[in-house]
């Protein structure tokens, strides 16, 4: 009996992993340890989307920062790529006003030459500090 | 016309004497007092590093201003003095007090918020048992 359930789920399984596999590094990796255990029946038919996923919040909200100063270069370089692109706000978790707001700060900061303009060189950019869940959200892909 | 606040900032070549800065800000003052204007705040921050090249340079000497006026032509003038000195690279002024106002406001929202809040979650902790009794 069993083994006939196992057997039954697996074909059903594998497109699903197969369909996983394609962005996220999440559901291949539970996939492994679950394929011979009792882990499988529980989370599989829910779908894909099993692996916990933090819930990311505006880092200015929690801050209650009604202005973004573009002067502050430190805090506009967390929340742009090495190469000075402006990270999309589902990576960083930033809300749609500030989000706003950090554009316009980031692009005043580039006209100062305060921030990297998108494509120019490395060799000047400061360490970045890395916003955790972005970082999260980037590594399985690469 | 309102009084407007306005930041400059301006960006010398690295290795411009103390002397010639000290002439650039004399000139901005000097501007400011012609067209009236005023001049709240200065401050050095130094030799930095350009995220950028500019004028072929990967580093330079910021300065940065604030300036409060009535009249938008200063800050055009002062923009074309700028422009024409050898000494500074680069500059940018921003209009300010829009934002600040902004900021203001949003401040003042959140505070009327903040005193209306106590009110409301009184009312929350008398519903919460009655949660907690209904699943039980």
């Amino acid at each position: 009996m069993a083994e006939e359930q196992k057997q039954a789920q697996a074909p059903s399984g594998a497109p699903r992993r197969e369909g996983g596999s394609g962005g996220h590094g999440g559901p291949r990796r539970e996939g492994g340890p679950s394929g011979g255990g009792a882990g499988g029946p529980g989370g599989r038919p829910r779908g894909k989307r099993q692996y916990f996923r933090k819930k990311k919040v505006c880092k200015f909200c929690v801050e209650k920062m009604d202005f973004i100063d573009y002067k502050r270069a430190d805090i506009l370089s967390q929340f742009v790529q090495e190469r000075g692109k402006i990270l999309p706000r589902r990576m960083t978790g930033v809300c749609s006003r500030h989000q706003r707001w950090l554009g316009v700060a980031i692009k005043r900061a580039r006209n100062i030459a305060l921030m990297p303009f998108a494509g120019s060189a490395a060799g000047t950019q400061a360490p970045r500090a890395v916003v955790p869940a972005a970082a999260a959200v980037e590594a399985p892909k690469a | 016309m309102e009084e407007r606040l306005y930041d400059l900032i301006f960006i010398a070549r690295p290795a411009t004497p103390e002397e010639e800065i000290k002439k650039v800000l004399s000139g901005i003052e000097h501007t400011c007092a012609e067209k009236g204007g005023k001049i709240e705040k200065t401050e050095y921050w130094g030799t930095r590093k350009l995220a950028y090249r500019v004028a072929k340079h990967r580093e330079g000497i910021y300065v940065y201003q604030q300036i409060r006026t009535n009249h938008g032509e200063l800050i055009a003038e002062l923009e074309r003095r700028l422009r024409v000195q050898d000494v500074v690279i680069k500059y940018l002024t921003v209009r300010l007090d829009e934002d600040l106002k902004r900021q203001k406001k949003l401040m003042g929202k959140r505070e009327q918020r903040a005193a209306r809040r106590p009110r409301r979650t009184q009312p929350a902790p008398p519903a919460a048992p009655e949660q907690t009794a209904a699943a039980s």
